[in-house]
């Protein structure tokens, strides 16, 4: 079962999250996210955190570690500062990102 | 203006604190505080275990903590709650499971006494 998570643009999480799903971030989230399917976050979306997920996709501002077990993904309007880990990684043109990117090979 | 209303899955906990001023339902687990502007919606399978402070609640999960809320807290009949409740209207649903304590208060600014 698969659910959907969205933390609306005037919300504020200042701790942890964790579970299974996907997670739309299109607010403010502030600690550690460790959600199991696919981490979103939206243009509106700053998540300034430690990531742990299997698929990431980006679109707005983030801060911190992002490590995911499939994929992560970095729309045009992404804007990215911290360390990368997944087996694969795409950054968009017009994506910003700064720090360390970690492509392991993991099958 | 509300802001964009909010869902927390099922499968999603959330330990920490949580602010903002759009609407929000919660279907999973959060620990801590909850604050919100706007009207909070703990559903069947959400529980909450934290101190609420919202415009208006509505309960059909589980809760536990002090609850204030500026307009109306609905217990549904399915709701089971623990904890202090203080609000201006306070309703329990027949099957609503309770216990705690209940203020209803409007809330009178202390130069108005």
């Amino acid at each position: 079962m698969s659910t959907t998570t969205v933390i609306g643009a005037s919300i504020i999480v200042d701790g942890e999250i964790s579970g299974e799903g996907r997670l739309v971030v299109q607010g403010t989230v502030r600690g550690r996210v460790q959600v199991k399917t696919a981490v979103q976050v939206e243009r509106t979306g700053a998540v300034d955190a430690e990531v742990d997920t299997d698929q990431a996709l980006i679109s707005g501002t983030v801060k911190g570690r992002v490590s995911a077990r499939t994929r992560v993904e970095l729309t045009p309007d992404g804007r990215m500062s911290g360390d990368l880990k997944a087996p694969r990684i795409l950054i968009a043109d017009g994506a910003q990102f700064r720090g360390n990117v970690d492509m392991d090979e993991r099958g | 203006m509300a802001g964009t209303p909010g869902i927390i899955g099922k499968g999603i906990r959330i330990k920490g604190e949580l602010s903002g001023t759009g609407d929000l339902v919660i279907e999973g687990t959060v620990e801590g505080r909850v604050q919100l502007d706007n009207h909070l919606i703990i559903e069947s399978s959400g529980a909450v275990s934290a101190q609420i402070d919202v415009e208006r609640l509505t309960v059909l999960g589980r809760a536990a903590g002090d609850i204030e809320a500026r307009t109306k807290v609905e217990l549904k009949a399915s709701a089971r709650v623990e904890g202090d409740i203080r609000a201006p209207s306070v309703v329990l649903e027949d099957g609503a499971a309770f216990r705690g304590t209940i203020h209803m208060e409007v809330g009178i600014p202390e130069e108005l006494l």
